[in-house]
């Protein structure tokens, strides 16, 4: 019932007082349209006192003081009435204070002004107490600075206050908050803060070297109404000039880069082998295979020797210097050429055979047996052709004489033959042109002279075997060893060929020929009688028998891989087994059928 | 002779025991399931604190409600009834001290039983209020949860009193709403967007409002009484 009562009297409020009511008991004034006397606000500072002013507005005659009153009415239970203002305050104009015991809080008052005498209300308000009020602002802000940032250009600071001592806040009578404000000063805009129910606030990111102002108010908290700013305080840092701290970065950069050097070096250091490999390959120092080169800077001559002839590289070297030598060899297989011509008729031009060959002398056909020192057996017709004395033939070797007792005489055409005669060398000049050209010495008489080995016979020596078959034999037994002889096995001839004197000797075995076994290679010729037990070499393999051979020969052709062709080619290309090195002496290779100069002082006795 | 002695022997150890009792036995609490149970002792300034911090909150809370009622329902000019006070308030039963001069002559006790009739008065407006402003076609959420908050919040705080008035007064206390009967206006049955129903809606958070900050004072300054008793009434 009451509260339908009060809500019409609200109504009625509402629509009479339309343009009285405002929004006052705040600081928000509403304008008098009409300019009347109106109430200019009321206030309370701390909650226990208030007040409240108002003007006289436009008219002029409401001015002196005492024309117009005010009256409140509160909804106190025991102040029900209308009651005057109980202060005017004296010093100030219009203006209506209320005390502590007339101050009533969660009571809603209000207040009319009148005018007395025309008992008109110009304005009324009407609020609590708790809502009109402002609180005093704080005192006490200071500052204190926080820090700097490292750069220097940024500060923070703390600001601290009182509360207002008007406010009991200490008893819990008014709980404040409060806003902090500041700009930089002299500017426009205040930077505004949050609120803040203590009574410090920390402000970040000043610059420096500005000045600020710094400013707080306060309000009841859950109230709208802000109070009074304090004063502004004035902040303001002065920017360090920091050093740059560059002397540490400096520093750093350095020792790192000693640090890496440092490390750099003991890198190389460890992978010193490595890195000189990879960057300086090494060269490698010439070498023979199979030589210790240590010998050939320490060794001793005689090593040296064995050690270089052993050498493959040394003989080949040697073979293929020489590689004429090799094909030098007789070839007597043929007496039927040879006894119709010696090659010495050839090389004369008597020969019946009419050929302009030189060397008549047959030979087998040596292409390809050039290392292979088989001897040839010779052909002992061929070999009987050479020799002087052949009476048959009408031939006489040049040098030797035609003494032909002295020469042993292969065929049976030597009646006798004289070893011991000193060889006398007759020139026969018509009777040389049916001589061949070279003769094989066969020993020396004790005067000087030079016996010479018959040449070449004629016939067939099979023929002359069987005829004389148990008085000699001619066998001629080379020495297969691969062409050569040492001197120990020369020497040996002698010792054991006992010298036998007469014609069943095709000649003379070299007794007295000491060194001479060097001379011929190949070609020596054995003649061992049936008694005589074979005097083989030793280490020679038993060499079969074979036709006489000549002792020497001459050279006719040289064929297009450099080798001599004693007799030009005929379809018989010999292979040699042997291979050198088998009959390899120990002492160094002799050319066959040519006398080096060198080997000509080993001639010498 | 005997016989007096043994007597007020007698009635001394009543007298005794029934303050140990009152003294020694620990509050009773209820826990989720209802049974009492022994709580767990709390020191009368940690109670009054966080007693405080409940009527500093509700407060809050309803200032933020009827600010939002405001800016929602209320026409502009009439917002100047928000700094009325709310002229229509539920009258109490017993005078409550107004002025600070007052407020300071009155005891502790009538200090926390003012709180406390304060407190119990607002429970079922609250609830009332509630479903008033479930029937607003636009009502905002906020606005609802805080006056739902409050409700419960209100609760807590009148279980609260009651366990420091039993402390501080020494006084047992039904806990019980239906102590103080309220007259609340009927429900008319109109519609809640007309001005009239708005209008008291917003009476009532305005009027609840104000209650709630005479809560948080009085507490305060018991507060402040039992810290220090001269500074608080040399004002």
């Amino acid at each position: 019932m009451a509260y339908s009562l009060s809500l019409s009297l609200l109504y009625l409020g509402l629509l009479c007082g339309n343009g009285l009511v405002s929004a006052r008991g705040s600081e928000l004034f509403a304008p008098d349209p009409n300019g009347g006397p109106h109430f200019t606000g009321c206030r309370s500072r701390e909650q226990e006192t208030f007040r409240c002013w108002w003007s006289a507005g436009t008219f002029q005659n409401l001015t002196e003081p005492g024309a117009l009153r005010v009256f409140y009415q509160t909804k106190h239970p025991l102040f029900s009435e209308w009651q005057e203002c109980p202060d005017y305050t004296r010093t100030v104009e219009n203006e209506c204070y209320f005390n502590k015991t007339f101050t009533h809080i969660w009571t809603s008052y209000c207040v009319h002004l009148r005018s007395v005498p025309q008992n008109i209300t110009y304005d009324v308000d009407c609020f609590t107490v708790e809502n009109i009020v402002h609180p005093d602002p704080p005192i006490g802000l200071n500052w204190t600075l926080l820090n700097v940032s490292r750069s220097g250009l940024h500060f923070d600071i703390l600001v601290r206050w009182a509360p207002p001592p008007s406010a009991d806040v200490q008893m819990g009578w008014m709980s404040l908050t409060y806003q902090v404000q500041y700009r930089v000063r002299n500017a426009s805009q205040w930077e505004m803060l949050d609120l803040e129910s203590g009574t410090q606030q920390s402000i970040y990111a000043l610059l420096t070297d500005k000045e600020y102002e710094v400013r707080v108010r306060c309000k009841m908290s859950a109230f709208d109404n802000f109070g009074e700013f304090s004063d502004s305080i004035i902040v303001h840092v002065a920017q360090i000039p920091s050093k740059e701290s560059t002397f540490p970065t400096t520093l750093v950069s350095i020792f790192g880069l000693i640090g890496v050097v440092i490390l750099l070096v003991l890198l190389i250091f460890s992978q010193q082998q490595r890195l000189m490999v990879i960057f300086l390959p090494p060269i490698p120092a010439p070498k023979i295979k199979g030589i210790d080169p240590e010998l050939l800077k320490n060794g001793k001559l005689d090593q040296l020797n064995s050690l270089l002839s052993s050498q493959d590289m040394y003989k080949l070297d040697f073979y293929h210097e020489d590689p004429w030598v090799e094909f030098i060899q007789l070839d007597l297989d043929d007496p039927a050429e040879k006894n119709d011509g010696s090659d010495t008729q050839h090389l004369l031009g008597l020969s019946h055979s009419g050929s302009s060959r030189i060397l008549n002398f047959k030979s087998d056909d040596d292409s390809g047996r050039a290392s292979c020192y088989d001897p040839e057996i010779p052909d002992p017709e061929d070999m009987a052709s050479l020799l002087p004395g052949h009476s048959g033939r009408g031939e006489q070797h040049p040098l030797v004489s035609r003494s032909s007792s002295s020469i042993p005489d292969l065929g049976v055409q030597q009646t006798s033959e004289v070893v011991e005669t000193p060889v006398q060398i007759q020139p026969a000049v018509p009777s040389w042109v049916n001589m061949d050209f070279y003769a094989q010495v066969s020993d020396f008489t004790p005067a000087g002279g030079v016996v010479l080995s018959p040449g070449q016979l004629n016939g067939s020596p099979e023929k002359k075997k069987e005829d004389e078959n148990e008085k000699k034999k001619i066998q001629f037994q080379l020495v297969s060893d691969g062409a050569y002889t040492s001197e120990t096995t020369a020497r040996q001839f002698p010792a054991d060929v006992p010298p036998s004197p007469g014609p069943e000797q095709g000649y003379q075995s070299f007794p007295t020929l000491a060194v001479e076994g060097n001379l011929w290679n190949g070609e020596y010729l054995v003649s061992a009688s049936d008694s005589q037990t074979p005097y083989l070499l030793p280490e020679a393999p038993p060499v079969p028998i074979l036709p006489p051979v000549s002792d020497y020969t001459v050279v006719q052709e040289v064929d297009a891989q450099h080798s001599l062709l004693l007799n030009p080619p005929s379809s018989q290309p010999t292979v040699c087994s042997h291979s050198p090195n088998k009959h390899l002496p120990a002492m160094p290779t002799m050319p066959m059928g040519y006398l080096t100069p060198d080997l000509l002082g080993n001639l010498t006795p | 002779m005997n016989r007096v002695k043994v007597l007020q022997v007698w009635l001394c150890c009543v007298s005794l025991w029934r303050f140990w009792v009152s003294h020694a036995v620990p509050l009773d609490c209820k826990d989720e399931t209802g049974s009492l149970t022994h709580c767990t002792s709390i020191s009368q300034e940690k109670l009054l604190d966080r007693v405080i911090q409940h009527a500093e909150l509700i407060y809050r809370v309803s200032e933020e409600s009827c600010t939002l009622f405001e800016e929602m329902f209320v026409p502009y000019p009439l917002h100047a009834l928000r700094n009325q006070g709310g002229n229509v308030c539920h009258s109490q039963p017993f005078p409550i001290p107004s002025s600070k001069s007052e407020i300071q002559q009155i005891s502790d006790k009538w200090l926390l039983h003012s709180v406390l009739i304060l407190v119990q008065s607002w429970m079922e407006p609250l609830i009332y209020l509630q479903t008033t402003l479930d029937r607003y076609d636009d009502a905002p959420d906020a606005l609802l949860n805080k006056t739902k908050w409050v409700s419960d919040k209100l609760l807590s705080l009148e279980q609260g009193v009651v366990v420091l008035i039993r402390k501080m007064l020494n006084e047992g206390i039904l806990t019980s709403s239906s102590a103080i009967e309220q007259t609340l206006a009927p429900y008319d049955g109109q519609s809640p967007e007309v001005l009239e129903s708005v209008l008291r809606d917003y009476n009532l958070l305005t009027c609840f409002k104000k209650d709630a900050h005479k809560m948080e004072t009085f507490l305060k300054l018991l507060k402040c009484r039992q810290s220090s008793k001269l500074s608080c009434l040399s004002h």
